[in-house]
């Protein structure tokens, strides 16, 4: 296998020779030895709508089936599911998987999806909806189909800052590391759980990614989690994302929030009408 | 001697309400020792003819010939230079000034009535919900805002009419008031035996002890500086050298001078900054930050090209240049060309000032001193249609607005049933197109980011991303719908040209329909300049396309997008139904009462 690797000057002065490398682009393409389809500076090109198919955004961990609110028959059940989590159980501190426990409880109404809330890190990978990457020469942006969240992932900056503020899908500088594309997430707020099952962690979570393509359309997706408030050691989800292969396949706007509103705001809202109503 | 030991203490008070402020004022005191006579106060500001505006208004202060950057309040001039504020006035060394009034009832319902919305007044309520109190011994006293943070004392003194103190808050008050009699030459006074002070001609000057720690300086801050005025500066600098005064900047003419008077700073006890100026000194002409990018270059500007051979918009832009220039041409502007720099100034301001309020300074990219470039002199958005009006409607669009429930007013005045009733904006849902494009009072991010064959458009304000196609792509079908539409875009040379249809009609933008076509053009002007042009049609809704502009700037260094969890924080919807739900069972009590009491 034919990998073109380019040294850094290398890369370098190719950046600066943009039209030049307008042409080298499609020579490189039509490698037919390379099973990793190429960006214009050598690294695997992970454009594209991808998506992973799986029950973990049901739960991380092996999960029997289960059923949901009764009134909607099998619409809510919990399939059945094979963990995502490499050496299968997630390594709780005892108060958290009691934590756990109790937000699976009352899943139907604190999981933050159900209120539409910002997924996190690394729940929004695979949620049940495509997500679009797109690689460019600064960073790499990441839009996915859950509630408008998208992330940036700086590729660009040789000494990363801390956050400059915690927020719900955190900040993240990315690298490349041969042909996979490693990720360092945190700044978390602490409030995203990863399925709908419960399962969290705190805003010292860390999350380190590793995307790696294994041919054109599958890369195999590692997330490793640290959170020494929650975790007795750090550990790691895997599992393959898939391109999707439908002609005008495409990310739809999913803004969800007015879906949310009667979990949220129903207490709120009128119930009988009142005579009055509109404020002079 | 006097001793300066009975000092006022600053009282416990709640704050009425948030003001709407902005721009920095910069007090700058100019006070002729006690020999000469009349006193002159410099102060600063960013918007300096709102300044000049708000205290002729409201504290009965006069316009001076010949200069719209200073008003004389009659024992003292009050002076706004240009710049970003960087906090209100207390908690430094310049606590607060004080201005005295024949009938302080009066003035206190009068400036009640003008309300904190926009440029208003803020005041300050006491404990038992008074603005006034009688301080024993002296007069009746009340506090205010104004719009930029400085604190107002408004007393009823008739001795003293019109402006009437400084207040300083010192570490050591008695050294601090030593330091400036013995400096600038005030004389020592006490105010009915309750009070000491200096006097500065009718001017007095106070000093109470810091409440906790070190004053912060007072450079930057919403009173920058006082200002004394010497006969001789550079005889005087000898002596006040002599004296172990330090100098931060020697005398000499500032750049923008309006006249040949030469100004040194001095450094005053508790941080606070200290100008010494001469006689004929007429301020400085205002900087409205660099208009550096919009001058022509010689060289043609060449748009760079990412890798991969499309024209690069990519970066993080901001739409803080912007921000101001309404939509429309205003009737009275209808023959000008551009604005001159201090009105754009001004009108920025106002929109800051004017578009929300109970929102705190802090909020205001505007006001921070993020944004260091000028603001827009672009007179209106629309270019065309050539009077920059939105085109009439038609008849159709007529008919929908008289029978429309909810017009943007009824949005404010309908008590909302629930969430619903409120704007898809409050709801933290979309701003729509192009709503989501126009320059907002804070959170004016965009980051573009640029993939072979797409570019995302991301608006950090309640952040909405758009993914856009520059290859040609099939449409969605008519069964989607989507509040940002389906996006078409492609190079048209160095411009990204996007299309984009198929919305649901639901945000409403001047009246927009379903039915409405969106033209963007994204061309980069310079190194620092992106210029948008939008058109929209919408055949159902006007009998004509309109077309607007406007400028974003680059901003790399400084901005990074920060999540803007808009729903995820919106506790102001659970607040506004909230209100709405006690309202309903206060009318309903009410009711029950009165249908009771009938009985």
């Amino acid at each position: 296998m034919t990998k073109r690797r380019h040294s850094k000057p290398w890369r370098r002065a190719l950046s600066l020779a943009g039209l030049m490398l307008a042409l080298l682009v499609p020579v490189q393409a039509q490698d037919a030895s390379d099973p990793v389809p190429r960006h214009y500076d050598g690294n695997p090109d992970i454009n594209g709508v991808w998506q992973a198919i799986n029950t973990a955004h049901w739960n991380l961990e092996d999960h029997s089936a289960a059923g949901g609110p009764a009134e909607y028959g099998t619409l809510t059940t919990m399939p059945p599911g094979q963990g995502v989590v490499v050496g299968g159980e997630i390594p709780y501190q005892d108060w958290a998987r009691e934590q756990q426990r109790k937000n699976f409880e009352n899943r139907w109404r604190e999981d933050p999806e159900a209120k539409c809330y910002l997924p996190g890190v690394p729940r929004a990978t695979y949620m049940p909806f495509p997500f679009q990457i797109l690689q460019g020469n600064t960073h790499i942006m990441i839009v996915y189909g859950f509630a408008e969240a998208n992330r940036t992932i700086h590729m660009d900056k040789e000494n990363p800052e801390p956050a400059p503020i915690d927020s719900w899908m955190g900040r993240s500088h990315g690298r490349w590391e041969g042909d996979t594309l490693v990720v360092e997430a945190a700044g978390f707020t602490g409030q995203a759980w990863f399925d709908r099952a419960g399962n969290f962690a705190s805003d010292t979570l860390r999350v380190t990614e590793r995307y790696r393509p294994t041919g054109p359309n599958t890369m195999t997706y590692e997330a490793t989690l640290e959170d020494p408030n929650v975790f007795t050691r750090p550990w790691t989800i895997r599992m393959p994302l898939y391109r999707r292969l439908e002609d005008n396949v495409r990310v739809l706007e999913y803004k969800c929030v007015e879906f949310s509103e009667e979990l949220l705001y129903g207490h709120l809202r009128r119930r009988e009408e009142t005579p009055t109503g509109d404020d002079p | 001697m006097a001793t300066y030991a009975d000092v006022k203490k600053p009282r416990p008070a709640t704050i009425l309400s948030a003001s709407a402020v902005a721009a920095a004022l910069l007090l700058g005191l100019t006070a002729v020792p006690a020999a000469a006579g009349d006193v002159t106060v410099q102060l600063t500001t960013s918007a300096r003819s709102e300044a000049v505006k708000w205290y002729a208004r409201h504290l009965d202060c006069e316009p001076i010939e010949g200069r719209a950057e200073a008003i004389d309040c009659g024992n003292a001039v009050i002076e706004f230079n240009q710049g970003p504020i960087m906090g209100a006035s207390q908690g430094t060394g310049i606590d607060h000034l004080g201005f005295s009034f024949a009938d302080l009832e009066e003035k206190m319902a009068e400036l009640e009535a003008v309300g904190v919305r926009g440029s208003g007044v803020r005041l300050q309520r006491y404990d038992d919900g008074s603005t006034l109190r009688e301080e024993p011994g002296l007069f009746k006293v009340g506090r205010i805002f104004d719009p930029w943070g400085t604190r107002i004392e408004v007393v009823e003194d008739p001795d003293t009419l019109g402006f009437h103190h400084v207040h300083l808050s010192a570490s050591d008050p008695v050294r601090t008031l030593g330091w400036y009699r013995e400096t600038f030459g005030g004389v020592p006074e006490s105010l009915r035996g309750v009070q000491d002070g200096l006097r500065f001609g009718e001017v007095w000057l106070f000093a109470s002890e810091h409440p906790e720690g070190q004053p912060a300086p007072s450079a930057g801050r919403a009173i920058d500086h006082l200002a004394f005025e010497v006969a001789d500066l550079d005889t005087a600098a000898v002596g006040l050298r002599d004296r172990g005064v330090r100098f931060t900047a020697d005398p000499e003419r500032p750049a923008g001078g309006r006249s040949g008077a030469k100004r040194g700073f001095v450094s005053a006890p508790d941080n606070v900054r200290v100008a010494v100026i001469e006689p004929g000194w007429q301020g400085v002409d205002a900087d409205f930050g660099s208009d550096a990018d919009e001058v022509a270059s010689a060289e043609p500007y060449v748009v760079p090209r990412t890798p991969w051979g499309t024209p690069d918009l990519q970066g993080m832009w901001s739409g803080n240049k912007a921000h101001g220039i309404p939509l429309e041409r205003p009737e009275d502007l209808a023959d000008v060309e551009e604005l001159t720099a201090e009105e754009a100034a001004a009108r920025r301001e106002r929109g800051t000032l004017g578009s929300i309020w109970g929102y705190e300074r802090e909020w205001r990219d505007t006001t921070l001193g993020y944004v260091k470039s000028a603001p827009s002199r672009q007179v209106a958005m629309i270019i065309d249609p050539p009077d920059g009006r939105i085109p009439p409607l038609t008849e159709e669009a007529l008919e929908r607005q008289r029978n429309a429930r909810q017009s943007f007013g009824d949005y404010v005045r309908r008590r909302p049933a629930g969430p619903e009733d409120l704007s898809a904006y409050v709801r933290c849902i979309s701003r729509g197109l192009p709503g989501m494009m126009m320059p907002s009072i804070y959170n004016n991010g965009l980051q573009i980011s640029q993939s072979p064959g797409f570019v995302a458009i991301q608006k950090e304000m309640i952040h909405e991303t758009r993914v856009v196609p520059t290859t040609e792509r099939e449409p969605l079908g008519p069964g989607i719908r989507q509040w940002l539409g389906d996006p078409q875009g492609r190079w048209e040379g160095d411009t990204l040209v996007v299309e984009t249809t198929g919305f649901n009609g639901r945000t409403n933008y001047r009246g927009s329909s379903e039915n409405m076509k969106l033209t963007e053009r994204y061309t980069r002007l310079g190194p620092n300049r992106l210029e948008y042009r939008f058109t929209v049609e919408d055949p159902t809704v006007w009998t004509q396309p309109w077309t607007g502009r406007f400028e974003f700037e680059l901003d790399n260094e400084q901005y990074e997008l920060v999540e803007y969890a808009c729903h995820e924080g919106n506790y102001g919807m659970t607040n506004i139904l909230s209100g709405a739900r006690a309202r309903d069972r206060e009318e309903a009590a009410a009711a029950a009462e009165s249908g009771s009491g009938a009985q």
